[in-house]
């Protein structure tokens, strides 16, 4: 824009002002928050998966939100932690990608790009002590292969052939390390991340049933519909439960 | 005009004593010694076509650009000052960009014409700044008001046109841009029209080279900006130039 | 609230009652990274509460422990630097390969542990700054000068510092082999053996004992070869995955001579 300010700027939000002896008013804390994301790389794509929740506190305030944003074509991300910090997060992406669209120079940013663009903003953010709460799973195809990759509110970034955030981290990892294989399809990842949501549903309590899966592959992005996951109640350590010096967990 | 500007030519800040502001007239002069720029608003879209005069035939093909896309739904082409003109695009830019981030949703075309309006009108009211060189051809679709076209002028106005045309060809391509039908007029038929206009208003004595830039909105295009494709504009000058040759022949042989 | 925390009922922020906004009490968000290897009690991580009079205040934290062991010997006309892959977090491994090394020149690596996302961000700039010393003195960046380079950039981060641990290692201008060690805010020194990360305490008295021959009284000290020196380091590593839990999974030994960098991956338990 012009050195000169003729106009009222058109840009220019408000930002966050820190008053001397007042509490900040920045994102200390997350309030509405997604838990666990999950991904894996295939030999023909990428697949990513998550539950439809999001938290406040304890509370789960709503039950059918989607954590899954697609950028191009060829890239979507899964986010989780706090959901208003996703939001921005996605306009922020959009506002780049319509700024490369506009320049119309015939090039486009690789799922690489988006990555490192993320990484580089999370980072920008938490050296501000300012951070957006999440952690965004980036899945992408391109020049025949997967890309999967992850950033947190740290700025930490790196990729993997499996990535879990949250509880899933925990919970998931595990699952996903075991079940991997460098010729795994992404028909046959997309039942290994279904069942391991399932994990995450009985044993996550910020989780719920409702999940979604998407895939990127040569023939581009596909967000799957919100689904509801299939479950048994009626293990018999579930009906039961803990027992007098027995160390099961239930 | 008698005497030009008689001391009342110096700033926009002053009046003459009937009532003119110079600057903004010089400004429209600027225009009028650039590349013509016309659009149409026709049945499935909107189209603009520029004549870009190339300064030298060592320019790479492309350089400096009159037709800019500003957002996904909107572009410009510019007549007069290259450089006034890539700011005013810019603006538009951040306009799109500052609209969606308040109302998520596109900018509608009448509150994109009506800022870059405001953007040049403000440049008309300060001694230390001068008007814009250039005016904006602007292209856009809303789900409300369709397809539309807007002429923004350094003096800050802003008009909804079927078809415009500024720069030096302008008078001419109005007249021909008249006698369209904008109700039936389809975009492919258009670029063949502006192509046709554009090579015909082209002065051969004045510039020898010219690039033709074209823009479009349209049903074509799923309702995004887009240079119109390449091969497009070139088949369609080719088929204007060719008809013009054929014309030239006829008035020689008479 | 870390893991643990979680399935404790009632556990309170640092001993204060639980706090009445949301947040305090979501039991796990994502963010939750930091400092669990610390284990403060139950605090969620990322986020302390003040213990300042006033307003309860809870802060982002930005600093996180990413783990790893990095280290540089010197030899005779060579220099080993290595170090591990694995990148940890409190109690979980996220990923079990991600490179801590950046080859600088074709004489000089250094090896960074800590905190990951400064770690990136400092090699990343360092990346662009030998690029611009490439291009205005039409020559590579020397090991000296790398080094004194890195302690500047360091320093520029006095008062918010890079949460790195570096170990530099190279060939100089007369074609010897140095190590040098650093802190976080860039004080540095010049040794023939250096190690630094969360194997540190474990590995740099190996190393003091084996390559500097400190307390064997009266041995004469004598130059290691490549391989006998690539050899103790990964035994020095396998040492350590041994009871440091953030250093495990693989090691990247990179081994510099005058004919460039040499890089061997090596297997560690990945538990």
């Amino acid at each position: 824009m012009s050195g000169l300010r003729l106009t009222e700027g058109s840009r220019g939000l408000a930002a966050s002002v820190a008053v001397e002896g007042a509490p900040l008013t920045r994102t200390q804390v997350p309030y509405v928050t997604g838990s666990s994301v999950l991904g894996m790389k295939c030999a023909d794509g990428v697949v990513i998966a998550c539950d439809t929740m999001a938290s406040y506190g304890t509370l789960a305030r709503f039950k059918s939100l989607s954590r899954m944003h697609q950028v191009s074509p060829n890239c979507i991300l899964g986010v989780g932690g706090d959901y208003s910090d996703f939001q921005q997060l996605q306009t922020m992406v959009d506002a780049e990608m319509t700024a490369q669209y506009v320049a119309n120079d015939g090039l486009t940013l690789s799922p690489k790009a988006i990555h490192s663009f993320l990484a580089r903003h999370m980072y920008h953010r938490r050296c501000k002590v300012d951070p957006l709460w999440n952690t965004v799973i980036v899945a992408g195809f391109d020049k025949g292969e997967g890309v999967l990759s992850l950033v947190d509110l740290f700025g930490t970034a790196f990729s993997s052939d499996v990535l879990a955030t949250g509880f899933g981290l925990h919970l998931g990892l595990p699952l996903l390390r075991n079940a991997h294989r460098p010729d795994i399809t992404v028909a046959e990842a997309k039942g290994v991340l279904e069942d391991i949501l399932k994990v995450l549903f009985y044993r996550d309590a910020r989780t719920n049933d409702v999940v979604q899966l998407a895939s990127v592959t040569a023939a581009g992005v596909e967000i799957g519909k919100m689904t509801k996951l299939k479950t048994e109640w009626g293990y018999k350590s579930f009906v039961e439960g803990a027992r007098v010096g027995d160390d099961s967990s239930w | 005009m008698t005497s030009i500007g008689t001391g009342y030519d110096l700033s926009t800040t002053t009046y003459s004593p009937d009532g003119r502001v110079f600057q903004i007239e010089y400004a429209q002069k600027a225009i009028e010694n650039s590349g013509t720029a016309i659009g149409v608003s026709c049945k499935d879209g909107v189209v603009m076509a520029v004549e870009k005069v190339v300064v030298s035939k060592m320019l790479v093909p492309g350089t400096m650009r009159r037709a800019h896309l500003v957002d996904h739904h909107s572009g410009v082409v510019i007549s007069g000052l290259i450089s006034d003109g890539r700011q005013l695009a810019t603006r538009a830019r951040d306009e799109c960009s500052s609209y969606k981030s308040v109302y998520d949703s596109p900018i509608p075309g009448h509150v994109l014409a009506e800022r870059l309006a405001n953007f040049a009108h403000v440049y008309t009211l300060y001694a230390y700044v001068r008007p814009f060189g250039c005016a904006a051809l602007l292209g856009a679709h809303d789900d409300i008001n369709g397809y539309q076209l807007y002429l923004v002028e350094p003096s800050g106005v802003s008009y909804r046109y079927f078809g415009a045309a500024v720069g030096k060809g302008k008078q001419a391509a109005k007249t021909a841009l008249e006698k369209l039908d904008f109700k039936t007029l389809t975009c492919r038929e258009a670029v063949k029209e502006l192509a046709k206009i554009i090579v015909d208003v082209h002065d051969e004595t004045k510039d020898k080279l010219y690039e033709l830039e074209m823009c479009w909105v349209c049903e074509e295009s799923k309702n995004k900006s887009q240079l119109v494709p390449q091969d497009l504009v070139d088949e369609a000058r080719k088929a204007a130039e060719a008809a013009q040759d054929d014309d030239s022949d006829m008035d020689d042989d008479e | 609230m870390d893991a643990l925390g979680l399935l404790r009922p009632g556990a309170s922020v640092s001993g204060l009652p639980a706090a009445h906004t949301p947040g305090a009490a979501t039991g796990f968000a994502l963010g939750d990274h930091a400092g669990r290897a610390q284990a403060a009690p139950a605090a969620e991580p990322g986020v302390v509460a003040s213990t300042a009079s006033g307003p309860l205040q809870r802060r982002f934290q930005p600093y996180q422990n990413n783990g790893g062991t990095v280290l540089a010997v010197a030899g005779k006309g060579f220099c080993v630097v290595a170090s591990d892959t694995r990148l940890g977090l409190g109690y979980s491994i996220p990923s079990r390969k991600v490179s801590r090394i950046l080859k600088m020149t074709d004489k000089v690596v250094l090896a960074s542990s800590g905190m990951q996302a400064d770690m990136l961000t400092l090699h990343k700039t360092l990346r662009m700054r030998l690029v611009q010393y490439q291009q205005t003195h039409q020559k590579h960046m020397s090991l000296t000068a790398a080094s004194q380079m890195l302690s500047n950039m360091l320093y520029t981060r006095r008062f918010f510092p890079y949460y790195t641990f570096n170990v530099l290692g190279g060939i100089d201008e007369n074609g010897e082999g140095w190590a040098y060690g650093y802190d976080a805010i860039g004080s540095h020194e010049k040794v023939s053996a250096v190690c630094s990360g969360t194997g540190q305490t474990l590995i740099q008295p190996v190393l003091d004992n084996q390559i500097e021959f400190k307390q064997q009284w009266g041995a004469p000290k004598v130059d290691l070869s490549l391989e006998a020196t690539v050899e103790l380091i990964r035994d020095a590593f396998t040492s350590a995955g041994e009871r440091d839990i953030y250093t495990g999974d693989f090691v990247e030994i990179c081994k510099i001579t005058k004919d460039g960098v040499d890089v061997e991956e090596f297997q560690l338990k990945l538990d």
